[in-house]
């Protein structure tokens, strides 16, 4: 912990005024655009890294967005690199007047940079525009609708729904990688207050591309006229087994002409669901959806990397002459349909003559005829070795085409380098002139750390932990019991120490049994001297107990008196036996001679009858 | 008397001190190496069905969680490896990169691990122990004070006995301690209760727990919630603390950590 203090405030010492290596600006290809139709955002960030975050666009409620592809170059001058990376949207109104596009940011774990926040005006839609018809309105012809019946009613008339929408794939079973595309129709035949919101399904096994822009028309469906929105999304499955497209939903603001009574007691969620002016909000969902995902079929070539489509590959080297020890850039490009964002580096030959360091990669994304196609570029930097005419063997590109149901292979032609001699100094290379200085430690962009394979060892303590944690609550009892034995037990020792007395009293009847018990015992053995002086100490030991004071101590009458005065209640007959016992005990215990076996025996009895009497007679 | 009793107070503590051996191999490091191969080399689909498979088995392997996070991110599945990092941390919050990762990825979506307003070093003292570490102290703490207690009133009277009376009131302070602690992160901490939009695109946020509700916000892929109420059959009652709403999301769009 202190450590990491040391290297916080170290840090933070350290830390210079930061260069802003991250850019990014957006902006519209217009200014205003009718409610019926489409508006292009591009947002481009640069960086001076191989990779820059893409934009997180803002939650926008007032367009509909669509993903519509991505340029993107990279340059790598004096082993300096910068990527510019333009990202384009289509984005479609849902409400008339100036709307906003909030303030979009990138963040790539250190810098943040962010663009304006751009306005547009939104219009009504007007044949002076020129647009293709965006919002799904439909049509008024006369001629078409029953005159005088609006197109609700005739809805309900011909049994057929006001309001739908569709959902269905070109195709239900395809290869991993391979373009599944999903069509999505909103039909309406009544008007809408705005442009429906689209609320993009989830997927199952399956990853999606946006293919902009909305397509609208109008048809004719059981006699009632329908305007539709289509809007197209490019699915590729990822492994193979069930896939889903989980339902969607089109939320529709549709005019309300019935009043809100006011005495109903669900006016105020009535009043909310109308939202203002637009009408009542209703959302239309499709049901999921099921595909199939087929196995590739066997026989991949050693070096496929699981490419699906159809591709071309180059290379070209940004120079045809180069030094030893100086940089080269290789590029490898991959042209084709498919889903290019999975396509991975192609691996490169065997080159001994040359020392392979970095490998970059830019993508472009085009999605036109609803295809996703495009470019990827790897770029491989390679520093020559050996001085010579060098030539780069051809690059392999291996990929399954599902057109065919076969895996092919694309192959760029060799490359060749004349190579001289460099200087000793040019051995070295570096993609960052701030890093070949001297000097600080120039961040050049961040990501997340690399997955781990337990190489330090597996952390102990949460699974003791969990353990102990699984335990029965009743594993937990024996200490909190013993804890309260061993509390009563302290109390009772106290108690005990501070009434001896009580503890005597209470006590003498066990202790003067114990004593007759030894007294017997000796009269077996023939001790009846040491059985009679036991009884006679037990005796005197057992009132001076009861007593409280050492009786032994006291005549035969003081001792009586004692008694009396300690226990009101005792009987006469029970001092009498008392005095008998003692005088019997004295004189056997002080005449040894008079102490035969049979008299000692008696005493042992007489005693035992006395302590029995004096149990019930001596209570205080 | 007393030594009997001292006898008794060690035959009871020694189960509970030698429970368990410690378990330093509970994790499998090949079988995450094969597929950290996979994901070194792009196929990160496939290293996530990988690592999926090992947390099916151990559903508390921090790493594994982490490993599977990592592909998520690479995948550009932000909600879902949001989820899988924060339950990592969970688990094993003392890991630098887990607390990185979950912090980036966090960062991508607009929020952060540390609040603004706390100390970096605070934050990570707060959270040097798990939850489960946290109950397992408050645990341990009890037998100890229970039995250090235990042995101070069997040896009432003698010096020996103040001091494990005087022990046992420490333990007792830690068993205290260690419950605020834990109490203070079930109330307060954004991984306590919570869940994350795991749904592309956003959750919804209705008025009410079902569709006839109004939608009325929504919350991006990503996003850490609280659960409130998860007693309907189809939809969390969810908070969102900064903005102050409370609303209904399905539970399909949502994950408990």
């Amino acid at each position: 912990m202190k450590n990491h203090l040391l290297v916080l405030a170290a840090l933070l010492a350290l830390a210079a005024p930061a260069r802003a290596a991250l850019s990014v600006t957006a902006e519209t290809d217009r200014a205003s655009v009718p409610i019926d139709g489409n508006l292009y955002l591009t947002v481009t960030v640069s960086g001076d890294s191989s990779s820059v975050p893409e934009p997180k666009l803002p939650n926008m409620q007032n367009f509909n967005v669509y993903d519509s592809g991505r340029s993107q170059s990279i340059s790598i001058i004096n082993g300096r690199i910068a990527t510019s990376v333009s990202f384009t949207y289509i984005l479609t109104p849902r409400f008339i007047g100036v709307q906003r596009i909030p303030a979009i940011s990138v963040f790539n774990g250190k810098e943040k940079a962010v663009a304006q926040e751009i306005q547009v005006t939104v219009t009504k839609a007007g044949g002076a525009q020129q647009q293709p018809r965006q919002a799904a309105q439909p049509a008024r012809r006369p001629g078409r609708a029953q005159p005088g019946k609006p197109a609700a009613q005739q809805a309900a008339q011909n049994g057929a729904e006001q309001i739908f929408i569709k959902a269905e794939p070109d195709k239900r079973s395809a290869y991993p990688g391979e373009q599944i595309t999903l069509s999505i129709k909103f039909y309406t035949s009544v008007p809408l207050s705005s442009n429906p919101q689209y609320v993009p399904p989830s997927f199952k096994n399956l990853i999606s591309e946006d293919l902009p822009p909305v397509r609208n028309g109008e048809l004719e469906l059981n006699g009632l006229r329908y305007a539709y929105s289509e809007i197209k999304t490019a699915l590729f499955g990822l492994t193979s087994g069930p896939a889903e497209i989980r339902p969607l939903t089109v939320i529709a603001q549709i005019p309300s002409n019935e009043p809100v009574d006011p005495f109903d007691p669900n006016f105020f969620q009535n009043l909310m669901a109308m939202s203002g002016a637009q009408g009542r909000s209703r959302e239309f969902s499709t049901e999921a959806i099921k595909l199939d995902i087929k196995a590739l079929p066997a026989g991949a070539p050693a070096d496929f990397n699981g490419a699906v489509g159809s591709y071309a590959v180059s290379a070209s080297a940004d120079r045809s002459q180069a030094k030893t020890g100086e940089a080269v850039n290789l590029s490898v490009t991959i042209t084709g349909d498919g889903n290019l964002k999975a396509v991975t580096a192609p691996k490169l030959p065997d080159l001994p003559d040359f020392k392979v360091f970095d490998t970059m990669s830019s993508l472009d994304v085009r999605k036109e005829g609803d295809i996703i196609s495009g470019k990827k570029t790897f770029t491989y930097i390679l520093v020559p070795r050996t001085e010579g005419r060098r030539t780069i063997p051809p690059v392999s590109f291996p990929f399954f085409d599902p057109k065919t149901g076969a895996y092919r292979e694309a192959r760029t032609e060799p490359v060749t380098l004349i190579v001289e001699k460099g200087a000793e100094g040019g051995k070295n290379v570096y993609f960052n002139p701030a890093a070949a200085a001297p000097g600080p430690v120039t961040a050049s962009g961040s990501d997340i750390r690399y997955v781990t394979d337990l190489s330090a060892g597996a952390p102990a303590l949460p699974g003791l932990a969990a353990k102990a944690n699984s335990l029965p609550l009743w594993a937990h009892l024996p200490p909190a019991v013993l804890l309260a034995l061993a509390f009563w037990l302290a109390r009772f020792n106290r108690f005990k120490s501070a009434n001896p007395l009580l503890f005597r009293f209470r006590g003498a009847r066990r202790e003067a049994f114990r004593d007759i018990d030894e007294a017997e015992g000796l009269i077996k053995t023939g001790k009846t001297n040491e059985a009679v002086s036991v009884i006679y100490d037990s005796f005197m030991a057992y009132l001076s107990d009861k007593c409280g004071e050492k009786v032994g101590a006291l005549t035969m009458r003081k001792a009586a008196d004692l008694i009396r005065a300690r226990f009101p209640g005792v009987t006469d007959a029970a001092l009498e036996e008392i005095r008998e016992l003692w005088s019997a005990l004295e004189l056997r215990h002080f005449s040894p001679e008079a102490a035969a076996a049979e008299g000692a025996s008696d005493l042992a009895k007489k005693y035992s009858l006395l302590i029995e009497l004096l149990e019930k007679e001596l209570r205080s | 008397m007393t030594a009997s009793a001292l006898a008794l107070l060690l035959c009871l503590a020694a189960p509970a001190a030698a429970a368990e051996p410690p378990r330093t191999a509970a994790y499998d490091r090949s079988e995450l190496s094969e597929f950290n191969d996979l994901y070194k080399n792009g196929r990160y689909e496939e290293a996530l069905e990988g690592y999926k498979g090992v947390i099916a088995q151990q559903p508390a392997n921090p790493r594994a969680l982490y490993n599977a996070a990592n592909a998520l991110f690479r995948l550009n599945r932000q909600g879902p490896a949001i989820l899988y990092y924060s339950r990592a941390f969970a688990l094993d919050p003392r890991s630098t990169d887990i607390r990185a990762n979950l912090d980036y990825a966090l960062r991508q979506t607009g929020q952060t691990l540390v609040p603004d307003a706390v100390p970096a070093a605070l934050h990570y003292v707060y959270y040097l122990l798990s939850d489960t570490e946290l109950r397992a102290a408050a645990l341990l703490f009890f037998w100890l004070a229970c039995l250090v207690g235990a042995a101070g009133f069997l040896l009432d009277g003698s010096p020996s006995g103040k001091a494990a009376g005087s022990a046992a009131g420490v333990f007792a302070a830690l068993l205290l301690l260690s419950l605020a602690w834990y109490g203070a992160r079930v109330t307060t901490s954004p991984f306590s209760s919570a869940g994350v939009v795991v749904k592309a695109g956003g959750a919804r946020i209705l008025s009410g727990p079902g569709d006839n509700f109004k939608t009325y916000a929504s919350a991006p892929e990503g996003r850490l919630v609280r659960i409130l109420d998860s007693t309907d059959d189809n939809y969390f009652e969810i908070g969102l603390q900064k903005e102050g709403i409370k609303g209904w999301a399905l539970k399909s769009e949502i994950e408990r950590l």
